[in-house]
């Protein structure tokens, strides 16, 4: 332990040149204080892990344990069309996902920074969409495009265009469960901009605007650069929601229709549940779950590097 | 960092807040004594409770009866008392395989149509064979209609002793028909014409529904191939569903969606989805559970009425139906506890007829003859017309095994269902996709 | 960035154009606000919805038109509305108060710790985040009904804080960030143990943090279905997405009904937002994630 009375370089974005400081005594105290959530984790999360691996080497259904049949649920589900299928939705989902909700928050958040009347109030309205449990908000959307006579269809024939089957055509499914998942997601994106927009210094805008900078040039050159770490944690932290999303999709369409918005963990889920065949379904979430913290950790540590 | 300061924290007051936190999750385990309007639990005997879970079978009032009719039940000395817990249908074979798998799981249940065979293979359930020899020596047999309590026999003995039977059922709404002047259909044919009939007047003469948690469409596919003599198993339980009588009853329903008969919008309707539009009068004709009228609150007798089983284009008739029953297990305090309160049941459910709670047909001909059964013209057409004609579920014999409980409401044939309602496929690909999907579930 | 370097340049152009922005300034206000205006209206278009149905008389009832708050009177009657309110507060209270009980602790050595052992214990937050909740269910379900926790609100509980302890952590770490270790080494030239100095001086000005956790595990345990509904058998436990779900499929067409439960099931977590939403902060998780 060192005295010093200089301000800490802490929570501060690491600048070449700081050395961010090191803690190293007490470790006795610190593992003490870490093992109750280790604890947890390992009970919660480690321990069905492994149980869960071992139910995708075998064959079962969820009455009967099933034989160990080695890899072959895994060999099988790379040779499966349902499988690629729902790998391709959950690819566009998650780039609609993250990218659409990441551009509507961030440009909300940076039309929030202005003054705007009651700009507080639309802060927290603007919040709601992912405050509502998606139990509710799933119904309300049923109810408002379910049949022909729902509103939203009707709207459509008011205006004497041919109402889109929104739940029964797939691609309209497709697009209707997208466009749910960036309005669920936004405000979290737009709290994280916020958080992130908040923190780079108004000087340099200043100093920008007295050079002539047009808003779009400030944008470009200053704003998107000086939050970038922060934007990339959250399409890191977006992406794992939208890969492990289940309730906005199954709630909605059911992973229907014929199959069009199955994602790898609705395709689990019904493997699991429906079809009940417990290590084929545990087999495609640990495929997913693989790739994802693969592609996870990539990014991350290539954040890490960056920022230094 | 705010100037914000939180009451001074010491280390014993952070024990204390423990301490509180470890109470205030204590107290849900207290919380769960709580007693709750639509579920009570009578108390245990003194030869301890047998454990007795029950679906929630029809609407509220089914529920409240069937609290008072197990709380009623006065076991003969030294047996069990008997405890009702009810069981949502969300992923119930979860519930009772995690149930069974940990020995927390009941003595007595009711479930899915083909739950006790599933589980008989495990050796969970507890056959039925001498409650009904019992049945046989003092008669009662012979009240159980034609075939209901043959079709729960196994190799292994009989799995399970039926309680209601679940029919699927042609319905109509006669003032649709009336306006578009087309004649109720009676085989297959008739369906096309009146389909016809009625699109010029923007109804709707196959009426259907295959979104999320909506079994029905995947029922009615089915159904149509049984009825023109095909389905999707052999006699002895072999999948095959790419056969001729399976092509053409497919074909003719793609001809329908094609023909705009079938609502295009069926693809997705979720049951409420799927009632709304029986209910708003833009479903004329179309296969459903018995007791619709029941379910749209409307008068038996008055618009919506149960058609005929048709005939298909060989000459078959067929329905499809799936039998309920109430299942034993091998993890009770008690077997002879058990078959008495299962006799008590079998011998005594005519009161949720009699209390009109129920919407499934009863298994027993006393039932069939009470007059409060009598009252329903639907349903005691559906009695005398679909029983002797109902098929189980996808086979041409009448039995039951354990993989069809994998086979309905599985993904493969919910994506077959979809598919040939979208219209965009043909009879044979989508068959054969659904041959390749279920194959690999029914294997396991 | 090259603009910076030409800070030097400031004359009468940069005057005239002050003037204009302020100007476009207040114009370009109202412009803004009907713009957020319209996206505001048309983004809670699902839950109007949901408000205008449960106040409309349903089809079942008597009344004519209008708006009513009947459906509320007979859903707190008949159903078990109240019930299931209460295990979702005694559920989520019970997870909030122990994921912060355990991320407090645990996100400060992540935010002061430097050695290996904390890296690695970063990286297995962030793996287990990572996992959906399907693959651990059944043999979860499996171990807690051994253990008796099955069908109870207590295992409900638990199974809540594991979930949202990575996030939790890392809110918690982030925050104390921002609190200057100088603080703390104040204390330990004072002689305080290294937890007196976690207490004393981090915990104690953590208000923020801690709040913006609770938000957080608050969101997670009340809006969970999947678990629930896996876990949890008896009517009598049912927390409320099992009540409305089960609510939903008992009265097909009675949509007054279920949306009156519905607007119940809203209100706890609107209602913590709109009164703390101030001290919700996620953008501090960027930096704690990244800083390791």
């Amino acid at each position: 332990m060192t005295t010093t009375t200089a301000p800490s370089t802490r929570g501060k974005p690491a600048v070449a040149g700081q050395r961010r400081r090191r803690f190293k005594s007490g470790t006795s105290t610190l593992f003490f204080l870490v093992l109750p959530s280790i604890v947890l984790l390992l009970l919660i999360h480690g321990f069905p892990l492994i149980q869960a691996f071992i139910q995708s080497l075998h064959n079962g259904t969820l009455v009967d344990p099933g034989p160990f049949v080695g890899l072959q649920n895994y060999i099988d589900n790379l040779t499966s069309a349902t499988f690629w299928k729902a790998a391709g939705f959950t690819v566009v989902f998650t780039l609609v996902g993250v990218f659409g909700s990441w551009a509507v928050g961030l440009a909300l958040a940076l039309l929030l920074r202005t003054r705007i009347p009651a700009g507080g109030i639309f802060k927290v309205l603007l919040l709601l969409p992912w405050v509502v449990p998606i139990v509710v908000s799933s119904t309300a959307i049923n109810w408002l495009v379910a049949t022909s006579s729902s509103p939203i269809p009707m709207l459509f024939a008011n205006l004497g265009l041919a109402p889109p089957l929104f739940l029964a055509d797939p691609t309209w499914a497709k697009i209707l469960v997208c466009v749910f998942k960036v309005w669920i997601s936004f405000p979290f994106m737009m709290m994280m901009s916020s958080a992130a927009l908040a923190s780079v210094d108004e000087t340099v805008y200043e100093a920008a605007r007295m050079d002539g900078a047009t808003s779009q040039q400030q944008l470009r050159w200053i704003t998107l650069p000086m939050i970038a770490r922060s934007t990339y944690i959250s399409w890191i932290l977006m992406t794992i929601f939208c890969v492990n999303d289940f309730p906005t999709i199954f709630l909605v369409t059911g992973g229907g229709p014929i199959d069009a918005t199955n994602t790898l963990v609705v395709l689990a889920y019904r493997t699991v549940f429906q079809n009940q065949q417990v290590g084929p379904g545990v087999s495609i979430a640990f495929m997913m779950t693989v790739v994802l913290v693969f592609i996870s950790t990539l990014l991350y540590r290539q954040i890490r590097k960056a920022a230094i | 960092m705010s100037d914000l300061r939180i009451p001074d924290v010491s280390r014993r007051g952070f024990l204390k807040a423990t301490g509180v936190a470890a109470g205030l999750a204590l107290v849900p385990g207290l919380a769960a004594c709580a007693q709750s309007k639509t579920q009570t639990s009578s108390g245990g005997g003194t030869a301890g409770t047998l454990k007795f879970w029950d679906m929630p079978w029809a609407q509220d009032a089914y529920n409240k009866a069937s609290e008072a009719f197990v709380a009623a039940y006065k076991p003969a000395e030294g047996l069990p008392n008997a405890a009702l817990q009810r069981i949502q249908w969300n992923n119930f074979t979860t519930t009772f395989s995690s149930a069974l798998a940990s020995k927390t799981g009941p003595a007595v249940s009711s479930g899915g149509g083909f739950q006790a065979f599933q589980f008989a293979d495990q050796g969970y359930i507890a056959m039925a064979d001498n409650l009904i020899s019992t049945w046989e020596k003092d008669g009662f047999r012979k009240d159980f209609l034609p075939g209901t309590l043959e079709a729960m026999k196994t190799d292994k003995g009989y799995v399970a002793v039926p309680w209601q039977t679940d029919f699927r059922v042609w319905w109509y709404r006669k003032s649709l028909f009336d306006d578009a002047g087309a004649k109720v259909p009676t085989n297959w044919d008739e369906l096309m014409t009146a389909g016809e009939a009625l699109k010029k007047k923007g109804y709707f003469g196959w009426g259907d529904g295959a979104g999320a948690g909506n079994n029905i469409g995947a029922h009615t596919m089915v159904f149509m191939m049984i009825n023109n003599g095909g389905g999707l198993f052999t006699p002895d339980g072999k999948l095959d569903v790419l056969n001729e009588r399976n092509v053409e009853a497919v074909d003719f329903i793609i001809q329908l969606v094609k023909a705009g008969i079938s609502d295009p919008a069926s693809v997705s309707y979720t049951t409420d989805n799927h009632l709304a539009q029986w209910k708003n009068k833009k479903f004329a004709f179309g296969i459903y559970t018995a007791g619709l009228d029941q379910a749209l609150g409307e008068p038996s007798g008055a618009d919506l009425l149960a058609a005929s089983p048709l005939t298909g284009p060989h000459g078959d008739k067929a329905i499809l139906a799936f039998g309920n029953n109430i299942m034993m297990y091998t993890n009770t305090p008690s077997q002879p506890g058990s078959e008495a309160f299962l006799s008590y049941y079998i011998k005594n459910m005519k009161t949720y007829w009699q209390q009109g709670v129920v919407t499934g047909l009863p298994v027993l001909q006393s039932i069939v003859d009470l007059p409060e059964f009598q009252k329903s013209a639907s349903n005691v057409k559906v009695v005398k017309e679909y029983q002797p004609v109902a098929k189980t579920y996808g086979t041409r014999s009448t039995q039951l095994f354990a993989a069809m409980a994998q086979v309905d409401g599985s993904q493969p044939l919910a994506q077959f269902t979809q598919s040939v309602l979208g219209g965009q496929t043909d009879a044979k690909s989508a068959l054969t996709t659904l041959q390749q999907g279920l194959s690999t579930i029914v294997k396991s | 960035m090259a603009i910076i370097h030409q800070t030097a340049e400031i004359g009468h152009v940069a005057e005239k154009q002050l003037l204009t922005s302020r100007e476009k300034g207040t114009r370009g206000q109202w412009w803004r606000f009907v713009l957020i205006l319209l996206i505001t209206i048309v983004t809670l278009v699902p839950v109007a919805v949901v408000l205008f149905l449960a106040f409309t008389p349903s089809v079942t009832s008597t009344t004519s038109g209008g708006f009513t708050a009947e459906n509320f009177t007979s859903v707190f009657a008949t159903t078990d509305v109240v019930l299931w309110l209460q295990n979702s507060l005694l559920v989520t209270l019970g997870t909030v108060i122990v994921s912060v009980i355990v991320a407090a602790p645990a996100g400060y050595v992540l935010s002061r710790g430097r050695s290996r052992a904390v890296s690695g214990y970063s990286l297995l937050l962030f793996v287990f985040q990572s996992l959906p909740v399907i693959t651990s269910v059944i043999p979860l379900f499996i171990l807690f009904a051994n253990l008796g926790l099955v069908d109870n609100l207590l295992g409900v509980t638990i199974v809540y804080v594991a979930s949202a302890m990575a996030v939790a952590t890392w809110m918690m770490a982030a925050y104390m960030d921002s609190i200057p270790i100088s603080l703390e080494e104040a204390a330990w030239i004072d002689g305080a143990s290294l937890f007196r100095g976690f207490v004393q001086v981090v915990l104690r000005n953590s208000l923020p943090g801690v709040l913006s956790t609770a938000i957080f595990t608050f969101l997670v345990a009340w809006n969970d279905y999947l678990v629930a509904i896996v876990f949890l058998r008896s009517a009598v436990a049912f927390t409320l997405p099992l009540g409305v779900q089960s609510f939903f499929q008992q009265n097909t067409t009675d949509w007054g009904s279920v949306m009156a439960v519905a607007v119940v099931m809203m209100i706890p977590p609107v209602l913590i937002f709109v009164l703390l939403n101030k001290y919700f902060s996620v953008g501090g998780i960027g930096g704690s994630l990244a800083g390791q």
